[in-house]
């Protein structure tokens, strides 16, 4: 049975939204569509019974990059499907990346299984929509931890400067999940608030925080340096491996001040075990 | 042995020929009696007539006996008293048990005038006092409750000098009361046996037939007797009938302990305990039958007391005394009189509870009290009396976490009263952490029955509020406040309800509220979000097992959609991998409803 009735999100997947919606000009320069004879025996193969058949035709859909793929893995999710085939059509989208998914995927983002909500996270995440990014800020307030990361990860990939005041508090709840990326997108402000958590926060997210900042290319050495010895004053493993990590993604010719201070501090730990 | 035997042995006794209770009972024998009392002035006790209250003190300072001018607010005097047993006050004595003796002191100055020594092999019972003579109730020899000797001693108030002895028919007898030169006592847990002040005569028995009478009361207005409620004594009660208009017994709720007077035959009664902080207050019209004056009777619970309606239970007014707990109380006929464990000394108006009446003692540990303050009618400083609703609330939000019970009751009456404030509260109530389920429960149940159609916009905006890991909140009560919106058909909740739908921390019980909230409201704005719903989930073997909330929101779909939710609904229950319960649902209120969305159907082509 081929389906043409719609769920809201299908409607709202179908319909031009001149505000969101609207496919950047150069998916449909570029991206190759399937032949409607195609769609229409991929999308019986996603609604029959055969479960392997329609597994593999999601993923067939998700890895064709054709324009016009979306719309029988929307339709499968606009009428609901077991588990494993709403998985299944959730990655493909996210092997599509196409902005006119993005109401069918925050649906799922709402999902109970956490499991779901991860896989809908990741797959709004590769969308180049800003819509999304309201999206992954809400997910930052998952109960689940996984699906905080992926979106702490995604925004971070974004450079979503928004993203950093709901990654410090997730960060002052031990999220380590949320760590790296703040250490990606923290502002020189947010610096000093995250070197404070010290003793209140376990050692190991507040190194992993730090660590991140410390490699990032656009900030002035001196902060480097006072970050690098706030990580010196960390327990724990991810302290070292911290500074271990910055000094090896400094070029061996630099001899910038705060690689020395970590130098030292590696060899001083070192020495101490 | 349990009472009841006792009293159904007691009951086959007194029917014997040599019985010493062969005229229990007698209304005749009662009238005589009370013919001798005398008429008994509503003043206090005290020869100056000025209401007094006498406090236990402890603390640092030691043990001590103060007594107190209300009406001047100072101490009169305080002495050291290790005291035993509470208070009873007379004309120019108080008494109290001590270690090994009956106490008096001189009620102006609070030096001692006499001791009545107990001997080693008596156990002293209680005792009272009445104009000049002190009455004591001893046992010589057995054991509690249960063999040995007992009787009853008349002393002279004055002197300690002892007037005479009356041994009684049984061992097993309750500390006395005295009013108007009769003395009662309780003896058995079913007589009370009357005797004269004067000469220690026996002039009547009462047989308490239908309740243990363990409690004999003076007041002003008559004698009384009882246990689950209270028996006027009279002719008419003098068989302790139920049915008499003699008795009466007030309506109460069940967190009200139903403790009317002290049990006499329990010698630690006899001193200030936590049964003086929680029990029934009550007076009784001067005559006739047994009816609680202005139909109202009091219950001091700790550091909250109530009037109510005797006659239906309904709550008049509410007292909620700030951080300490009122360790004595005394209904003196207009005012609930009360002293604190911190020394305030307060009295309400049993009319509408407003606080008559504020002093203090300060840096003293009050352990308990008795007044002698009857007919005491407080000059009234001014004070602003807070309503019903805002007393109940801050019962409610009280700190103190013992008292649930009586907070469970604060809620059930606030929402008895009108007023989007008292919605708000219970709103609050809802929103508020920590809280035991019971209350979250009750607080919800009753937002749900107030149906308060002028408060959508509270309700809305408490539904506005969602879980958040980040920002460390956790979801409202989600559930309950859906089933509210839908109660009050509460537009403004649509938007929320909708959110909430969507949300992955709504649990199956909160999305099946609010499906049938939206229905309730009408909330055509819903048929997306609950499109989304049911076909999200209604392939989820999660569901198989309890497909409640997805049957919730087809119904929705069926009462607010059209012909488009129609036809969704009919794949749906004809697709295979929709869980067989929502699919058996779906194809018995589609068949239901076909008629209905027939004629919608063509009526809508009509008018287009």
């Amino acid at each position: 049975m081929v389906v043409s009735l719609t769920s809201g999100v299908a409607e709202a997947a179908r319909k031009p939204n001149k505000t969101k919606k609207a496919a950047p000009t150069e998916v449909k320069k570029v991206a190759p569509t399937l032949p409607a004879e195609k769609l229409a025996k991929v999308r019986e193969l996603l609604f029959g019974e055969d479960d392997q058949a329609a597994l593999d035709a999601a993923k067939a859909l998700g890895q064709s990059g054709a324009s016009n793929a979306y719309e029988p893995l929307v339709d499968l999710l606009s009428v609901g499907a077991p588990p494993a085939r709403t998985q299944a059509a959730i990655e493909a989208l996210g092997g599509l990346a196409d902005p006119r998914t993005v109401d069918v995927l925050e649906v799922y983002a709402g999902n109970r299984s956490a499991d779901v909500r991860r896989r809908a996270v990741k797959s709004l995440a590769v969308i180049k929509d800003d819509h999304v990014v309201a999206a992954l800020l809400t997910a930052l307030g998952d109960a689940a931890p996984d699906v905080r990361a992926v979106a702490a990860d995604a925004l971070a990939a974004r450079k979503e400067s928004k993203a950093g005041p709901r990654l410090l508090e997730l960060v002052k709840r031990n999220d380590a999940g949320a760590a790296p990326a703040l250490g990606l997108l923290a502002t020189p402000e947010l610096v000093p608030q995250l070197a404070e958590l010290q003793g209140t926060v376990d050692d190991n997210v507040v190194a992993a925080a730090l660590g991140e900042y410390l490699k990032r290319d656009d900030v002035p050495d001196p902060l480097r340096v006072d970050v690098v010895q706030t990580i010196g004053r960390l327990s724990g493993a991810a302290s070292t491996a911290a500074l271990v990590e910055y000094l090896a993604a400094i070029p061996a010719k630099d001899d910038r001040p705060s690689k020395k201070v970590a130098q030292k501090l590696v060899d001083e730990k070192g020495t101490a075990k | 042995m349990n009472r009841t035997v006792v009293i159904a042995l007691i009951a086959f006794a007194s029917g014997c020929a040599t019985s010493a209770y062969q005229r229990a009972g007698s209304s005749e024998d009662v009238a005589s009696a009370l013919a001798k009392s005398a008429p008994v002035a509503s003043r206090p006790a005290n020869a100056a007539g000025k209401p007094l209250v006498f406090l236990a003190l402890g603390g640092v300072k030691g043990p001590r006996l103060a007594a107190y001018d209300l009406t001047a607010e100072r101490v009169l005097w305080t002495q050291p008293a290790n005291l035993k047993a509470r208070v009873e006050v007379g004309t120019d004595v108080v008494v109290y048990g001590a270690a090994d003796a009956l106490v008096a002191r001189d009620i102006t100055t609070g030096a001692e005038r006499w001791s009545h020594a107990i001997a080693r092999d008596e156990r002293l019972l209680g005792y009272t006092i009445d104009g000049s003579s002190v009455y004591l109730s001893v046992q010589k020899g057995g054991a509690h409750l249960h063999g040995g000797v007992g009787s009853v001693v008349a002393l002279d108030a004055a002197t300690g000098v002892r007037r005479w002895s009356h041994e009684m028919s049984s061992g097993d007898v309750g500390a006395p009361a005295a009013r108007g030169g009769l003395v009662a006592v309780p003896v058995q847990s079913q007589y009370v046996t009357l005797l004269d002040g004067k000469s220690g005569d026996q002039l009547a028995q009462v047989l308490s037939s239908e309740e243990a009478a363990t409690f004999v009361r003076a007041l002003p207005e008559g004698l009384f007797f009882g246990s689950h409620g209270v028996f006027r004594l009279s002719p008419a009660t003098a068989a302790g009938s139920r049915k008499s208009d003699g008795y009466g017994h007030a309506t109460l709720p069940p967190f009200v302990r139903p403790v009317y007077w002290f049990d006499l035959y329990r010698p630690e009664q006899g001193d200030y305990s936590a049964l003086d902080r929680n029990r029934i207050l009550w007076r009784m019209t001067p005559d006739g039958a047994a009816r609680f004056r202005d139909d109202l009777t009091f219950v001091h619970n700790y550091r909250f007391f109530f009037g109510f309606d005797a006659r239906t239970g309904a709550l008049r007014w509410a007292y909620n005394h700030p951080v300490s707990e009122a360790v004595a109380s005394a209904d003196v006929g207009d005012a609930i009189a009360f002293v604190t464990a911190d020394g305030d000394v307060g009295a309400l108006d049993t009319r509408t509870g407003r606080r008559l009446y504020a002093a203090r003692l300060p840096g003293e540990v009050v352990r308990g009290a008795t007044f002698d303050a009857e007919g005491w009618t407080p000059a009234g400083k001014a004070t602003t009396t807070p309503s019903l609703s805002e007393t109940l609330s801050t019962i409610v939000w009280d700190p103190d976490r013992r008292f649930w019970d009586v907070k469970m009751f604060a809620i059930e009456e606030l929402a008895r009263q009108p007023g989007r404030e008292v919605t708000d509260q219970l709103l609050k109530i809802t929103e508020q952490e920590g809280l035991p389920p019971a209350v979250y429960q009750k607080a919800g149940e009753a937002l749900v029955a107030r149906k308060d159609a002028t408060s959508g916009d509270l309700l809305a905006h408490a539904l506005e509020a969602h879980a958040d890991y980040a920002d460390g909140r956790t979801a409202p009560a989600v559930e309950i406040l859906a089933r509210a919106a839908g109660a009050m058909k509460a537009t403004a909740a649509v938007p929320a309800l909708i959110a909430h739908l969507r949300r992955p921390e709504t649990s199956p019980a909160a999305a099946t509220q609010i499906a049938r909230a939206l229905a309730a409201i009408g909330g055509t704005d819903a048929l997306p979000a609950l499109r989304d719903f049911v076909t999200m989930y209604r392939a989820d073997p999660i569901y198989d097992g309890d497909p409640a909330p997805l049957v919730a929101a087809s119904e929705a779909m069926l009462t607010l959609g059209g012909p488009a939710e129609r036809e969704l609904l009919l794949y749906l229950a004809e697709e295979p991998r929709t869980v067989e319960p929502l699919r058996v649902h779906l194809r018995r209120a589609l068949a239901q409803t076909a008629g209905a969305a027939g004629v919608a159907a063509s009526s809508t082509s009509a008018d287009e």
